[in-house]
């Protein structure tokens, strides 16, 4: 049995210990937006913030996560109140096909609270481990650059 | 009384309406769809390139937890017919594509059992413990040596590996070859690619016992091709099999074929009454999705001592795996790269000759750019090639050979009309955009430093939003040339439009709804786009080829005009005014001049609900829907010009790219921000291809790629920030004026790489005449010049 | 790609974990950054897996009060990049992390996860070698030089957990360089060299050998730092794969060997 919390909510579950914390918060809580693009560890599609820090969901078991507390994208704003960072992704066109946009966000998310992100290759280094086959990165380096600027947080 | 102007849709940035749920974790991807009791299937993969399958032993597997059923070709024998792709081109040669392996495998990955279990873990599990007895037969990995006449044989029943044999021809290419005084060329060769969408195939068939109905979710291009292909193969009723692209996390050609996994779903789902799910995990997809790019090129260019070209001929061998795929067929990739090959330029003399010839390998598909990349590739060598020979610049050898504005309609070598379109202008304003006299004098200060700098360019024309008069897929029971649109105002006022494509990525429910709430006067808000579904539209292949806002746009235009008269004629009588003194807006109709308007919604209510607003006969004759179809007929001519600054490292020969402008002319821009994201997004798979990424064989046909840390897909950090122009030259003969531009941007930036890594090094006398141009492969170029 | 099943232990103390090591079969599981995607492919199937990641006090960057560090064997990278004191002790190794996957790969992997894991292309089990650390283990501590055995092989029993580094100091005014080649940002090396020059010089190569390798030829040629690249390319026997040929990865340890001498010896005389 693991407890744990996952946007502010308390989840008690029952897991098998091979489970992926990427299926469990997908199947088990229904949490689809987080998404699975490799299980290689590469892609960074599975990225959730863990424990305050960005981490890989496809390389980290459930039952590794009891007692943790999770933040996934569907944590951030809502669809009538995007947060800062999804509204600055609408504004500069920052996804296509949407798949590698939650990780790519919770990526942001912890990017903007650890690192000053003064030039665009700071950000481009802190994205190198999210792929996005769609956007060619330039958009989504200049939705981040675009919240750094504003200064409002994430 | 002070008339707003009509707000203009159609150019304007607006944002995505995709974009709120995606951000927030609400797209519904197909893994995000979950049905009770589904079975989930875990495949056993062919782990040989070429064998007899002497027997399979799925005994152990059948008895573990959670198994279902294990399934193998024996297993579901005369519950589908097979498929085979066909062609009117000579001297083609189909190949039956089985769903699971019958007697023999032809490459690795290739699906021989399926395990039907309650979750993936349990299947997977399973599929570990089935154990396939293999007879080896020899691998057939050279393509060259495939089309030898006593290479091993992949398909015996056609007596040879060459699936496709083609040549166009122009002129007397030997006779002018021969008389030039300027010749160059060389052996040309693209390693072969995947696309590799951020999310992998998936398939969820659903059948319903009780009306003898089945859904198919699928993560592909083309929902329309797959329901009609399907509805053959299963012997259904099309109104009785429902194939639904939900969100789809990008597909870029790799979702276009019809695949195995996604028929045996629909099998299985019959066969045993219950939801069966099929998710591709990283592995799968690059050892099973639908490859590309691979070609050996002999090609040769010549001209006259002014740089005017004279002759171009070529010899092609595409590597198409070990499969002709459907419906696309082996013939798709290999047979562009010669048609294409004479590009942007006048080539009296030509010929061009290709075979595509089968491999023991994954087979290939489209993927972005279809054979344009290394068409475009060779061509734009050997341009810089001769330039180099003559002492030309670059940029003066294209202005000398580039089709110019009088001459369209222009005829090209291969037969491809190409029409009115901005050649000279994308090669213009690319170079002005970078500021090319500029750039090439701080090439020079850098090369006094001892910096290996470069520039390349790279010029082209493709072929978009194709009509029925040139197909997609010649002689294939597949219409690509048309796409139809309907468009509806209900009773309530809201507007819904159907189409038959199906966006994954590139924003076409907001491009489209531009369209439609422009042409109807509507708000954007007030449009639904439904796509992705083969019950929107009664005929509807999908999106791929840079078609769909050209075709589905067109349709669009088409449909919401006609649905606009109807308006317009109830309005007139509700307003009591002419049609033509009244226009709509913002979601109203009004009477220019006057306060006088109606919403659509009151518009609607007075036609469908409130009876006697209208007399009688104004109400049986006004529909508030129409349907229609929009065929483009020839297609529309998309050309760029790509222009790349890159820097070599001398000692470690890694490659940066500093600078990357493209300038293309798609015609009218239906959306800034997204024709930029498009063509940003096929630049970086132009450059993954021409630096980074390769599906790796070895000779016993395992492949040495099968992970996303061996197949190197470019991150924030190898992709330079790009700069855009677009030009929107009119377009002739068609509806919107919008040319395709979904694929541009792959098929531009390898040549652009390759040609600035070779001026980098042109001090060495290096051809840089293979892609991906990885350091290792410069490496060895500079150690066989040292020695 | 899911893992086949196993057993989950969170042992609260080392003691336990060893004695739950003791079953055949059992494997540490620390960050899990190289580990799992290994299970993913099923290329690993232990039946019980030992999640060290909940034994208190394994995760620490300390002064020895000798100039040198203790490292805690649960200390995550992300921890080891950032952290200031290393990075006045060790500049090297700050370099060095630079280079190490990504942020969500850095906020789990741990280095002692990265030492025991001895992937030949790591940046760390390299560097241990370079600042001839000592590995302290449940049962000895063993010297850098001495624990990489093989690729993916070290000195480390089956049941033995790797708990501290201890880095000794670096004399004063030791100049330091570490380069990299990689094909992407974030990859694993292609091929890496760092050196140190104080007294006399260190150098390590990385990626190009079956395991990480100290260049003793090269370092006796130092301070003729031509000479010492030559002697590079040849002291490593690196194989061919799919990202480089052998021949090339010998000309990049050469190529970064100079370059790496080069920043340690400026250093070393500022
Ligand atoms: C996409 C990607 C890119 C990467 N790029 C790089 C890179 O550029 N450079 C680099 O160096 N690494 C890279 N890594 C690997 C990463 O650094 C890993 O975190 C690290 O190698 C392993 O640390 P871990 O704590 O995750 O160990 P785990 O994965 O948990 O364990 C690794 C191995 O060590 C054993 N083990 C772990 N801890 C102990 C211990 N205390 N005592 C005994 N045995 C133990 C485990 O049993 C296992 O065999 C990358 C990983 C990924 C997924
Ligand atoms: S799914 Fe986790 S990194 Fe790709
Ligand atoms: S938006 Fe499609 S992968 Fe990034």
């Amino acid at each position: 049995m693991i407890k744990l919390t996952v946007n502010g909510i308390v989840y008690e579950r029952e897991v098998e210990p091979r489970l992926s914390l990427a299926d469990f918060l997908r199947h088990e809580l229904g949490l689809t937006g987080t998404h699975v693009g490799c299980e290689q560890g590469v892609c960074g599609a599975c990225t959730v913030i863990l424990n305050g820090d960005s981490v890989r969901s496809c390389l980290c078991f459930a039952v590794q996560a009891d007692g943790a507390e999770i933040e996934t994208v569907e944590g951030l704003g809502s669809i009538d109140n995007l947060s800062p960072l999804q509204k600055s992704f609408q504004e500069h066109h920052a996804l296509q096909c949407g798949f590698c946009t939650p990780g790519m966000l919770m990526t942001g998310v912890d990017l903007l609270r650890k690192y000053p992100l003064a030039t665009d290759e700071e950000i481009r280094e802190g994205l190198s481990g999210n792929l996005c086959r769609c956007t060619g990165y330039q958009h989504v380096v200049r939705a981040i650059r675009a919240v750094v600027e504003a200064g409002n947080g994430d | 009384m002070e008339i707003e102007a009509r707000p203009k849709m159609i150019g304007a940035r607006v944002q995505r309406v995709e974009d709120p749920r995606m951000l927030t974790g609400h797209g519904r991807f197909i893994d995000d769809i979950n049905l009770p009791r589904t079975l989930h299937i875990a495949f056993c993969r062919s782990d040989h390139g070429h064998a007899r399958i002497a027997a399979i032993d799925s005994a152990e597997a059948a008895g573990m937890p959670g198994v279902a059923a294990v399934v193998t070709a024996a297993d579901i024998e005369g519950l589908l017919q097979t498929v085979r792709a066909t062609s009117t081109m000579a001297n083609f040669h189909g190949t039956e594509l089985p769903v699971l392996a019958m007697d023999k495998v032809r490459h690795v990955g290739e699906p021989i059992a399926a395990v039907l279990a309650e979750s993936r873990y349990l299947a997977e599990d399973a599929a570990e413990r089935i154990a396939v007895t293999y007879e080896a037969l020899p691998t057939v990995i050279d393509p060259a040596a495939a089309a030898e006449p006593d290479a091993p044989l992949l398909h015996e029943e056609i007596g040879s590996n060459v699936l496709i044999e083609r040549t166009f021809e122009r002129g007397e290419v030997d006779a002018a070859m021969a008389a030039a005084p300027v010749r160059v060329g060389g052996h040309f060769r693209m390693h072969r690619k995947t696309p590799v969408a951020m999310e992998n195939r998936g398939y969820l068939a659903d059948y319903d016992q009780g009306r003898g109905s089945l859904t198919l979710h699928s993560t592909t291009q083309v929902p329309g091709i797959v329901r009609d292909t399907l509805v053959r193969m299963l012997d259904l009723p099309g109104n009785r099999l429902r194939v639904v692209a939900p969100d789809v996390g990008g597909g870029f050609g790799g979702k276009t074929a019809l695949y195995r996994e996604e028929v045996l779903v629909c099998v299985l789902a019959r066969k045993f009454g219950r939801p069966v799910k099929w998710l591709s995990d990283r592995l799968e997809d690059l050892i099973s999705t639908s490859q590309a790019f691979d070609e050996v090129v002999e090609a040769e260019l010549a001209c006259d001592d002014e740089g005017q070209i004279l002759g171009l001929r070529a010899d092609v061998i595409g590597d198409v795996g070990a499969y002709s795929g459907y419906p696309w067929s082996a013939a798709i990739e290999p047979v562009q790269v010669v048609s294409f090959l004479p590009g942007p330029y006048r080539v009296e003399n030509y010929r061009g000759r290709v075979r595509g010839v089968a491999t023991s390998k994954s087979p290939m598909g489209a993927y972005r750019g279809v054979g344009r990349p290394i068409s475009t590739f060779v061509m734009e060598r050997l341009i810089d090639m001769a330039a180099v020979k003559l002492s030309l610049d670059p940029l003066e050898m294209r202005r000398r050979n580039m089709v110019r504005a009088e001459e369209f309609p222009y005829k090209s070598a291969s037969g491809i009309v190409w029409d009115r379109a901005g050649f000279l202008e994308c090669l213009e304003t690319a170079c002005d955009g970078a500021d090319y006299g500029a750039l090439r004098r701080q090439q020079a200060a850098a090369r006094q430093q001892g910096r290996w700098v470069g520039i390349g360019l790279a010029s082209y024309v493709e072929l978009t939003g194709l009509g029925s008069r040139i197909a997609v897929a010649p002689g294939m029971p597949v219409n690509t040339g048309t796409e139809s649109a309907t468009v509806r105002i209900d009773s309530t006022g809201a507007v819904t439009a159907y189409f038959g494509i199906a966006s994954h990525g590139q924003g076409l429910e907001t491009t489209l709804a531009q369209i439609v709430a422009e042409e109807l006067g509507a708000r954007l808000q007030d449009i639904e786009v439904l796509h992705g579904d083969s019950d929107a539209v009664a005929h509807g292949t999908g999106t791929y080829a840079s078609r769909s806002a050209v075709l589905a746009g067109g349709a669009a235009i088409v449909s919401a005009r006609a649905v606009r008269e109807q308006v317009m004629k109830a309005a007139s009588h509700l307003l009591e005014a002419d049609a033509g003194d009244m226009d709509a807006a913002n979601g109203e109709i009004f009477v220019k001049g006057t306060d006088r308007r109606l919403s659509f919604r009151e518009l609607a209510r007075a036609v469908y609900t409130e009876v006697n607003r209208l007399p009688r006969e104004l109400r049986e004759d006004i529909e508030l829907e129409a349907s229609n179809i929009y065929d483009p007929y020839f297609g529309t001519a998309t050309p760029a010009t790509h222009l790349a600054v890159v820097e070599v490292d001398p000692e470690t020969f890694g490659v940066t790219v500093q600078r990357y402008v493209v300038a293309d002319d798609c015609g009218r821009i239906i959306n800034p921000l997204i024709a930029d994201g498009q063509v940003h997004g096929g630049v970086a798979q132009g450059i993954g291809a021409a630096l980074l990424e390769e599906v790796v064989y070895d000779d016993t046909g395992q492949i040495l790629t099968a992970s996303l840390m061996d197949y190197v897909v470019p991150t924030a950090v190898e992709i330079p920030a790009m700069e855009v122009f677009h030009l929107e030259t009119e377009l002739p003969n068609n509806i919107g004026g919008f040319r395709g531009l979904g694929e541009g941007g792959t098929i531009g930036a390898p040549a652009a790489i390759a040609n600035a890594i070779a001026d980098a090094v042109g001090h060495l006398n290096i051809d840089i005449n293979e892609l991906p141009m990885t350091p290792e492969r410069l490496f060895r170029l500079v150690s066989q010049k040292e020695e | 790609m899911k893992p086949a099943a196993f057993e989950y232990l969170a042992p609260v103390s080392l003691a336990e974990a060893v004695a739950a090591l003791g079953r055949d079969d059992a494997k540490i599981l620390a960050g899990g950054q190289s580990l799992v995607p290994m299970l993913n492919f099923r290329l690993r199937a232990p039946s019980l897996l030992v999640d060290i990641g909940r034994i208190p006090g394994l995760d620490y960057i300390e002064d020895d009060r000798a100039g040198g560090l203790r490292i805690g064997a649960m200390t995550r990278h992300h921890t080891v990049e950032t952290s200031d004191l290393l990075r006045q002790r060790f500049p090297v190794l700050h370099a060095a992390m630079q280079y190490v996957a990504h942020l969500a790969i850095r906020n789990k992997g741990t280095i002692g996860g990265s030492l025991c894991h001895g992937d030949p292309a790591a940046e760390l089990p390299g560097l241990m070698l370079l600042l001839d650390a000592r590995l302290k283990t449940t049962q000895r501590t063993i010297a850098a030089e001495d624990f990489y055995e093989g690729a993916l092989d070290t000195a480390l029993a089956e049941d033995e957990i790797l708990t501290e580094i201890l880095l000794p100091p670096l004399p004063a005014g030791t100049g330091w360089g570490f380069e990299e080649f990689a094909r992407r940002s974030g990859d694993f090396a292609l091929t890496a060299v760092g050196a140190t020059v104080g007294e006399e010089a260190r150098i390590v190569a990385i990626g190009a050998h079956e395991t990480p390798l100290r260049l003793r030829a090269a370092e006796a040629l130092f301070p003729d730092i031509e000479a010492a690249a030559e002697a590079a390319r040849e002291e490593v026997s690196p194989n061919d794969d799919l990202h480089g040929s052998a021949d090339y990865r010998r000309h990049l340890v050469s190529v970064l060997t100079r370059h790496a001498l080069m920043s340690a010896r400026e250093g070393a005389a500022s």
